[in-house]
Parts: C-alpha cells; structure tokens; sequence
C-alpha cells in the first residue's frame, strides 16, 4: 500500500511543479496586437501536436495572434526551410522554429535577421546560427532531466537503501557516450543520485563504462561503496546490444533500481526483462526501474506497472514557454535562453491533462 | 591414373569428413560457452539463453539469405536497412491504418522480396556489380523508411495489445520468469529448408555454380539470369522474415537505424565457411557462425569487457575466420 | 567413314565491320574425325558458334541427319546432339565429377536432385569411355587431363551424334592427349562425327580422317589427311608461312658470358636443388612433363613465390629478388603461361598494356603524354608485327599470339635483358607461333637472355641453343641441342628418382 501512497504523492509534487510553470507565465503581459509564426518539426506526430496545444492555450490567454505550422515529417526538411522563407515574407512580429536540419535553416535565419524579425528556437538549438539571429533557445535540460528521474527513483528506494544490509547495485543503460543529450542526463542522474544518498549517509561508488565514471562529479571508491551504480554504454547504438548491456546488469542479485536514459535504452531494459520478469514497483520484492521519453511501449510498461516511472520532455510546456519569449521580445524586454524542465510521470499521473499530451505514442 | 585418384582421395583430412570448418566453429562455440559461463554465473542462466536466441533470430534469418548471393560470388548489403524498413512499413500500416497484424507481417516479407528481386535483377540483368547495386539500394531502404513512416519510431502491438499474439511466434510466455524460446525451432526449421534447397534442389546447386563458374553453367544451359535473380530474391524475403523476427523480439523500430546488421550476418555466413570468393558454403555454417557472433555480443558484456574492447574482439575473430577461409584456399590450390 | 550426317552449306555472317564467314562449307560424315584448320581469326570458332545456335547465320543452310535444321541455343544443339567440347575448360570447380556433366539437366526425385542416380550413370559412362575417373571426387581436384575427359563424357552424355572439339589438346600432356586420341577413335567407331579444331599439326594427321581449311573467314578447302603432306595444309593455311628452321647447334658463342646464374634454389615440394647457367644470347628450353616443377622455378627466380633457400646472380652478381619489382629492377621479365591471368589487363587498350609498366616515362606532370605512348606502341606494333587495328583497340579482341606480342612489347619497354617465356605459344595458331618463334631468335640475337619453358617437344627441339629438362621438381639433365633428340629428353622426363 505503501507504494500507493508514494506514487499518489509524487504525482501531487508534480501537479505543483505543473503550476509552478504555468504560474511564472502568466507574469507575461502582452503590450500589443502581436503576430508570430511558428513552425514545429512536424505537424502530424502527437509530439508536435502537443506544442502545438501549448502554443494555442497561451496565445489565448495572452492575446496575440500566433499562426503554427510544420513539415508532414521531420525528414522534409525543404518544405520545412520554404515554410520558414513563407514566415519571413510576412513579417511576423517574431518567429518560433523547431529546425529540423541544423544546417538547412542557417540562410533562412541571416534572412530574418536581415529583415529585422527576432527568432526563437525551441526544442533543439542550431549551434551556428547567425550571430544575432537567435534571440532565445529553448530546450529541455538534460542535465535536469537525469536529475529528475534521480530523484523520483530514489524517492522509491529510499527506505531499501536505508534498510539494505550489503551493497546495493543501481544500474543505469546508455545509449552512447557521445550525444551530448544522453550523456547530460546520464550524469546529471548519477550526481543526484550521489548527492541524496551522500545526504542520507551512504556511500556511492560509480562503475562500469569510462566516459561517465570519470566525468561525474564523485566516481567514489567501489570497495568502500554502500551504493554501487553501474553504468552500461553497449559497443553499438542498437536496441539488442542495449538489451544485452541491460540483461546483464539486471541478472546482478544485488540490484534495486535502474535508469534508461532514452527510448532506445529504456526499451532494451524492458525487452532484457521480457526474459527476466525483475521489475515491477515494490522496492522489496522488484527492481524499480525509470525510463525516458515515451512511445507505446514505454507507456504500456508504466500502465501495467512494469516501469515505475519515466522522465518526458514536454512539448506543451515548450510551446508555452515560446509564445512567452515571443511575446516578450515583442514588449522590447531582454531575453535569455530557457531550459525546460523534465518530467517525471508513472502509472498515477500519466492521464493527466498536464502529462498526458506530452507522451507521444 | 589410379594414383592421383589415391591422392586426392587422401586430401580429404579426418576433419574435412567431420564438416570441416563448420566442425571447428562448432568447437568454437562450445568453447565461447563454457568460457563464458566459467567467468560469469549470470551467464550460465536459462535467461540468458533465452535472450542470445531472441537477438539472433533476425540475424541468423538474415544470414540464411545472404549466403545464396555470397555463394553466388556477391554479397547483397541491403539487408540490414533492408529489414529496419520492411519493419517500418508493416509497422505503419498496423498503427496507423489499422492492417490486421499478419497482413503487416506479409507486407513486411514481401517489400523484402521486392527489394530483392530488384537488386537481382541490377545485378544479374543489367550486370552491375553486386557491391554497387546492393550499397545503392541499402541507401534507398535506409531513406525510404525513414519517409513513408514520416521519420519516427515505429511501434508494433505490444504483448499486451490486441495483435499483440505475433510476439509469441518467437516466445510463449509461461509466466513472467518462464519463456519458452519457441522462435529457435522455426529457425532451425527454415535452415533445414533452406539447407536441402542449397544441396539438393536446382536452385541451390545452380546457385553454387554462378559461384563457381558462371559462364561454364551458362553453356550448359542452365538459365543463369534467373537462378542469379532468384539468389537476391531469396535474400530479400529472408531480409523481410528477420524483419519480422526483429518486430516481435523488440519494441520500437528506429529509421536510420539498420546499417551494420548485414556485417553481422556477412561476417556470420563468412565465419560458417562460405567462401569470400563464392562458389561453397553452407545453411548451417552460416547458422553456426552467426551463433559465434551473438555469443560474443552478449558474453563480451556478461564478462565486464567495455564497449571498445567487444568491437575489438568482434573484429579480431572476423579476421581470424576470413583468415581459415584464405589459408584454406591457398592449401588447395598447392 | 559413313553417310553424311552433317552439312553446312554457304554459311555467311557479318558483324558490324568484320566479315566473319564468307560462305563456309563444312561436311561431316559419320565415323570420321573431321579436322577444321586455320589461323585464329580465320573463322573456326564463328562457323562452329553458328552451327550450335548461338550465333545465327545471315546466309546459307545446315543440313543434319538429312533434315534443314537451325539451332537457337547451345541446349538445342545439344538436345538434337550437336555438341561441343569448349577449349577453354568449362567445369564447374566446386561441384562434383557428376554434377558437372548433368548441369542443366539434373535427374530428380521429385524437387529433390537424386545425386544418387547421377553419380550411377556417371560412372556407366566412364566405364563406356574406359576411364577411371570417381564421379563423386569435387571437380577442381583433377588434373587438367583429366578434367578435360569429364567435359568429353558430358558431351557424349547427350547421346551425340556429332561432337566438336575445340582445341582439346591445348592443356593436355603427352600422355594425356594418347588417352584422349583412344577415346577419340572408340567414338568414331561408334559412328559418331567429330570435329577436331587444332593448331598442331602432328595430331592432325596421327588424328583425322579429312581435313577442312579455313583462311580469313573463307573456306580455302578439304583435303584427305592421308593423302597430303603437312606442308600442304600449312599452305593452305596461311599462304605463306615456312617455320623457322629447326636448331641444328647452339648459336651462343662459346665464351658468351653468363648473365644469370642459380645455384642451390629450393622452394616447396616443386623446386628442389635447382642449379644452373644462363648465358648472354642464349635460348635456354625447360622441358619437361606438366608438374615437373618448370613454371615453379620460373615463379620463384622471378620472386613471385617465396624461396625458401638458394643464390641467384645476375651478370656476376649477387642479388636479392623477394618479389617481382625486384627482379624487373635486375632486368628479368616473365610472361606468364596463363596471360589473361597475369599478363595482360584485357579491358584495356594495346597502348595501356604495353605502358602498363613504364608508365612513369610517358608522364608530363600528372598528364599521361598520349601523343608519346601510341608512338612508343605502334613502334613495337611493327616491330613485332601485332595485328590490331589500332593502338587503342581492347587487347580482349585480339587473337591470342597477338595478345602474346603485346605481353612481349610490354617486358621489351622495360629493357629486360633476361625473358623467362612460360609456354609462349599456348593457344596460338601456326601463323602466329612461327612469328613467336622468329621473334625470340631474334631477341636472341640482339643479345637478349631467354628461358623458354615449354611442354611441345618440336618446340624445345626447334628453339632451344640448350635444354634443361625437369621432373619432380629437380633438373635431371641438361642437353646441347646438338645432342637432343626426342627420345632421351623423355627419358630425362620420365626419370626414376631415387
């Protein structure tokens, strides 16, 4: 029952959070009639929809006029570049992008420019943007993020780690060690792990694949470690070898938790424990383990309770986050770069009218 | 005369009559095993049988394929990304336009039939070489997936949802610990197959001889062109049954992803002795070697080795197989 | 000699350019051997692609077993029995004796090929030609011999009537081509019509019954092969050639110097203790049967096989040849028996082969100095007389003893003092050997070194100023012309070694 409980609460600490956003938004004001275009990756994908959602809901509550648009897919990226041209022949009060391609957008940029009409990015960055062009970049912090399903999975395990008499294991399956997307929330899961438990009096130890020990901020010492997290790169970027690193790690007796950092990698641990049958979200008798983004999969393992939680993105509140910006710029206001936060969703809030139209299928 | 007769026969070793080299992967393998289960007590689980079986299926489906045009003196590179689209594609048609489940299975075998007969018939009708054709068409399958789903992950019905019964083609679940790796029969069922095909049906013994003198089977009035094309076809269909395989043993079907599946396969079929050079080979040393190779990827990790050091190993023992092949070769021609 | 059972009347075929055949007449009875003559290039291989379909005729009719008849397939000819024993080998290295002459045709059981019955008839088939071959011995363990008699026992599997042998010799030792004449005789007692194409003319009379000249494309005429000389057919031929005279004596001077000299060369089971001399201006022939270890000797002077122990100097010298560079650098050439194998890049053009090698001269920066490389190339074009139409044309598309002059043109751009020919006249026909043949004793005596390994005694005995003669490996003589004759050179050949 206990698990009940705890579940019921996390889901009120994220309700909050959920408020706590929308809350620093309505601190915006518009001072004028403006009009934004903004154009996502695709306009088809629930993904997208739900920035789109976002985008609507805050135009709304603003005032301004915000016309969104996008590709069939995220692989069109030409029609993606003539929407952006169409966007700058209208002079727009200030545009949003979502690019897809990094290098295909950077002439439509120096037009904008050019033209005087500000740009936000959100949901990726285009590193070589013309100076000047970007006003604000807005995406998830994967750092954060780590640190969020860190935090809600040793919420979890809090008690068993307390309790456990010998060292315990907490694994966590990477897809690679060069995205810097994956490694952020690699590390920034492993420090705040290190950080809670440290507090609580344990001693934590990092393990296993060379990038991350030695790029976390305290790899600790194995022998001496109450807390032993192991951490798994596989030799390619495949979802089987994901599943074999994740196979092997959830074959260990002494582990209790362990962390997918994306969909591939959440999906290995899921597809190794189709075999293995060791988690579910009682901490006593289960191996608790968090995931990252969504998709069915991801979504039917939290549902059925397989998955006791997962970290998302959210599109919705980066749809309103950019209206925001937009509109700020608009006012003649300095803006900076925003990072968005992750969050942490499980089989209580995930139908929730904030999560829910975050998670993609 | 009757000497060199002699001679020859004596050429035969004691191993060759034992199968050769598929004799000394079969040790190789035995001996990867017990390696393995000595260094690690997690290895030797039921488990963990279980799951090297799962993430073989595709690739020894895939390897099965590739040794009629490797035998045939080719090689069709298009199988890996071949398989991520054919997956795709039937993926999409059951989420998102609602196909029942086995007429997604179907579309998925038969885009690899197409593609297939495609490349067969660049290579065989128009003569282009095989490497050429098959890279070009590892690119298109590679860009057309990725286009018709629209450029994202592809999810076929999970256990639990409806349609969700294909998975338990390769697994029955007895309960949440206990799985039956039921995939392992019509795998061996399918080498069976395709192994009397090879030795003794027409397709299989014309496929060796595009192999081994095409020109020679061509005078004798054998229909090369069409054996030739059928050799692609074969690993085409093959491509889209590991496709299949792929759908049901994992979750979400990535586009772009693919590219390297077909050296797994290659590099299996070349470790199970079939000729770098075409002309020999065989079903089942393809299936053994690629054994060799999915026990290296789940042990390498069982027995703490990082990612680097598994493609080392990986490599280290391609070499050394392609190595057996040359030496043997060279021995022959002596 | 009985009824005729085949009859090619005023064939006629044109390619764009080349007036192939210009109305050709062949007849062929049974029980005959019916020799078909002539120069490569002279139309054999055309008239016999016509007759089995894969060619079709523009003009003329063929006439078989008293019926009008045109094939439209190789499978049609054989089906009808009209079928031929190709020259290059066409066996299938990696099936069985007995899947290669069923190939096409397989016996079944169902889907399933029934090897069983395969290697049964098989075996009555050998037993039917009187050879001792095992149908389920894998193909490219045979000699070449060998081979070449399960090629024989496919055609006739066709049941045969009339079966075309297209230069079955070529690859074939003494002893094997007895073999091959016994079998030969068996079928034209079984009344069978066979077509000899050869180029040596000691087996067409030991051999045919009639003998039917081509020259250019056109029939020059039939003769019976009793009743003329070889002169006769030689003239028909060509017209014009007059073989060079055989050596009588060596015509190296006595104190000639040594230019190469190997002592003590040993490299695997093929070369064993392997000495001797070479001298400024000489022919030296390397006679001996097929495996004798001559082209391993060859190989492993020329650094193309590793030796395991051995000296060689050259003009006096000590030197190190660990591979082929090494030994152009010391000015030896080789010209390989197999030319489409190492001699020749036949997709190419005759400039590029015979610049292959010197490439470097014919370079002005990265540019390829093309004015300068055709001239270089038709200079050797007239030198060695090389029938091309031009220094561009595919070296595919010449004939044989030309495609040869062109590997010879390549090593003299390289000045090679020392020519090591393996079997230079393999596969070439008379008009072009005896150019060959002028050519080396010319080379000679311009002061080049030859080593001609050779297996045609009248070869040996007609070039050679000395003769090495090799078997298993180890020299068992060495004879002055003036001392060779056929006789004791076999018995050197054949020489027990204790």
């Amino acid at each position: 029952m206990r698990k009940k409980l705890m579940a019921t609460l996390m889901g009120a600490v994220m309700a909050v959070t959920m408020l706590g956003a929308v809350a620093s938004a309505e601190e915006v004001t518009a001072n004028g009639d403006y009009t934004f275009e903004i154009i996502v990756k695709s306009y088809q994908s629930s993904y997208w929809q739900a920035a789109v959602k976002g985008i609507d809901s805050e135009k709304e509550a603003l005032g301004v006029t915000a016309n969104s648009t996008g590709p069939n897919a995220e692989s069109d990226i030409a029609d993606q570049v003539q929407m952006l041209r169409d966007a700058i022949a209208k002079k727009p009060d200030g545009i949003g992008l979502a690019a897809c391609d990094q290098e295909a957008v950077l002439d439509p940029l120096q037009e904008a420019m050019d033209a005087g009409i500000p740009v936000v990015l959100f949901d990726s960055g285009v590193p070589d943007a013309p100076e000047g062009s970007v006003y604000s970049t807005i995406a998830t912090d994967n750092y954060g993020a780590g640190e969020t399903a860190a935090e809600n999975l040793y919420a979890g395990l809090k008690d068993k780690i307390a309790a456990a008499e010998g060292v315990v294991r907490i694994g966590e399956v990477n897809q690679e060690a060069t995205s810097e997307s994956i490694t952020s929330r690699g590390l920034g899961f492993i420090d705040k792990f290190t950080e809670l438990a440290t507090a609580d009096g344990k001693s934590v130890a990092v393990i296993g694949n060379e990038y991350y020990v030695s790029n976390c901020k305290d790899a600790g010492d194995e022998a001496a470690a109450d807390i032993i997290i192991e951490v798994a790169v596989p030799a390619q970027t495949t979802v089987e070898l994901c599943a074999t690193e994740a196979s092997n790690i959830l074959n260990k007796e002494d582990l209790i938790g362990i962390f997918g950092s994306n969909q591939v990698a959440a999906e290995g641990i899921l597809t190794a424990n189709g075999n293995l049958g060791v988690l579910g979200c009682d901490p006593e008798t289960t191996v608790l383990a968090a995931g990252f983004d969504a998709g069915s999969t991801i979504k039917g393992a939290i549902a059925d309770g397989t998955l006791y939680g997962a970290v998302t993105q959210s599109p919705l509140a980066m749809g309103i986050t950019t209206v925001d910006v937009l509109t700020k710029i608009a006012n003649g206001e300095e803006v900076e770069d925003v990072p968005t936060e992750g969050y942490w969703y499980n089989a209580e809030n995930m139908e929730s009218d904030e999560i829910a139209p975050n998670l993609y299928d | 005369m009757a000497e060199s007769a002699t001679a020859a026969a004596k050429k035969k070793s004691s191993l060759d009559k034992l199968g050769g080299q598929k004799f000394i992967v079969l040790l190789v393998i035995i001996g990867l095993a017990v390696f393995f289960s000595v260094m690690s007590p997690n290895f030797r689980k039921y488990t963990t049988l279980v799951s090297i079986l799962d993430y073989s299926y595709y690739i020894v489906l895939m390897s099965i394929g590739v040794t009629f045009p490797l035998i045939t003196g080719g090689v069709d590179l298009s199988i890996g990304t071949g398989l991520i689209c054919y997956s795709l594609v039937g993926g999409y048609l059951i989420t998102f336009f609602h196909f029942p489940v086995w007429a997604g299975m179907l579309v998925s075998v038969l885009f690899g039939t197409a593609i297939g007969c495609l490349n067969g018939c660049l290579v065989a009708l128009m003569d282009i070489p095989p490497f050429l054709v098959t890279l070009c068409t590892c690119m298109i399958t590679r860009g057309l997936g990725a286009t018709i789903v629209g450029g994202f992950g592809i999810t076929w019905p999970t256990a639990a949802q409806p349609g969700g019964w294909f998975r338990n083609i390769f697994k029955i679940s007895l309960d949440a610990r206990t799985k039956i790796p039921i995939g392992i029969l019509w795998v061996l069922i399918l080498v069976a197959v395709m192994s009397f095909v090879l030795n003794h049906t027409k397709v299989g013994r014309y496929t060796i001889s595009i192999g081994s003198n095409k020109e020679a089977a061509r005078l004798s009035g054998v229909n090369v062109k069409a054996y030739h094309v059928l050799a692609y076809v074969i690993s085409g269909t093959f491509a889209g049954l590991a496709a299949v395989a792929y759908s049901a043993v994992f979750s979400t079907v990535q586009p772009g992803t693919g590219a390297g599946f077909e050296l797994e396969a290659i590099g299996g079929a070349i470790i199970g002795g079939v000729s770098a050079s075409g002309g020999a080979g065989s079903v089942t040393g393809s299936l053994l070697g690629v054994f060799v190779i999915c026990l290296l990827k789940t042990g390498l990790p069982f027995i703490g080795l990082q990612a680097n050091w598994q493609q080392i190993i990986t490599g280290l023992v391609l070499i050394g197989a392609v190595l057996i092949d040359v030496i043997k070769r060279r021995r022959e021609e002596k | 000699m009985g009824e005729v059972i085949l009859t090619m009347k005023g064939i006629d075929k044109t390619f764009p350019g080349v007036h192939a055949l210009d109305h050709v007449d062949l007849e062929v009875r049974r029980g005959e051997v019916h020799a078909l003559m002539g120069e490569n290039g002279a139309g054999k291989s055309t008239l016999m692609k016509v007759l089995t379909g894969i060619y079709t005729k523009d003009a003329g009719t063929i006439t078989y077993e008293g019926r009008e008849v045109e094939f439209h397939s190789a499978r049609e000819a054989q089906d009808a029995g009209v079928v031929i024993v190709h020259q290059e080998l066409n066996m299938l290295g990696h099936l069985t004796v007995a899947q290669n002459i069923f190939i096409g045709r397989e016996f079944k059981k169902g889907i399933r090929i029934d090897d069983k019955k395969m290697n049964e008839e098989a075996k009555k088939l050998f037993d039917r030609l009187h050879i001792d071959i095992d149908p389920m011995e894998t193909m490219s363990n045979l000699t070449v011999g060998k081979q070449q008699m399960c090629e024989i026992a496919k055609a006739i599997s066709h049941e045969a009537k009339v079966i075309i042998f297209d230069e079955p010799s070529a690859a074939l030792t003494e002893a094997e081509i007895e073999e091959l004449f016994k079998i030969i005789r068996d079928l034209r007692k079984q009344q069978l019509g066979i077509v000899y194409i050869s180029h040596r003319m000691d087996e067409i009379k030991v051999i045919t019954d009639r003998v039917t000249v081509m020259r250019d494309g056109t029939y020059v005429g039939t003769l019976i092969t009793n009743e003329c000389t070889k002169n006769d057919i030689i003239n028909m031929m060509v017209g014009r050639v007059i073989y060079e005279e055989p050596k009588t004596h060596s015509m190296v001077p006595k104190d000639a110097p040594v230019v190469l000299k190997v002592e003590g060369l040993n490299a695997g089971k093929m070369v064993q203790n392997v000495s001797f001399e070479l001298r400024r201006g000489e022919i030296l022939g390397f006679s001996g049967l097929m495996g004798a270890g001559r082209t391993e000797t060859a190989r492993a002077i020329f650094g193309a096989d590793p030796k395991q122990s051995g000296t060689i100097y050259v003009n006096g010298e000590k030197v190190t040849i660990s591979n082929p560079e090494d030994a152009v650098k010391h000015g030896i050439g080789y010209l390989s028996e197999d030319r489409k194998r190492y001699g020749i890049v036949v997709q190419k053009t005759v400039a590029e082969n015979t610049t292959l090698a010197t490439l470097k001269e014919y370079l002005n920066g990265i540019f390829i100095n093309k004015r300068r490389e055709n001239q270089v190339t038709q200079k050797y074009i007239d030198s060695l007389a090389t029938k091309t139409p031009g220094t561009d044309q595919l070296v595919v598309n010449l004939s044989g003893g030309n495609q040869q002059k062109v590997v010879i043109a390549k090593w003299l751009t390289r000045n090679s003092d020392i020519l090591i020919f393996d079997e230079p006249t393999r596969g070439i026909d008379v008009g072009a050997k005896n150019e060959i043949y002028k050519l080396m004793n010319k080379l000679a005596s311009e002061g080049k070194s030859i080593i001609m390994i050779s297996s045609e005694m009248t070869e040996i005995l007609r070039m050679s100023d000395r003769i090495i003669v090799m078997c298993e490996g180890r020299i068992t003589g060495e004879l002055d012309i003036a001392e060779a004759t056929q006789e004791n050179i076999m018995n050197l050949a054949t020489r027990e070694i204790s």
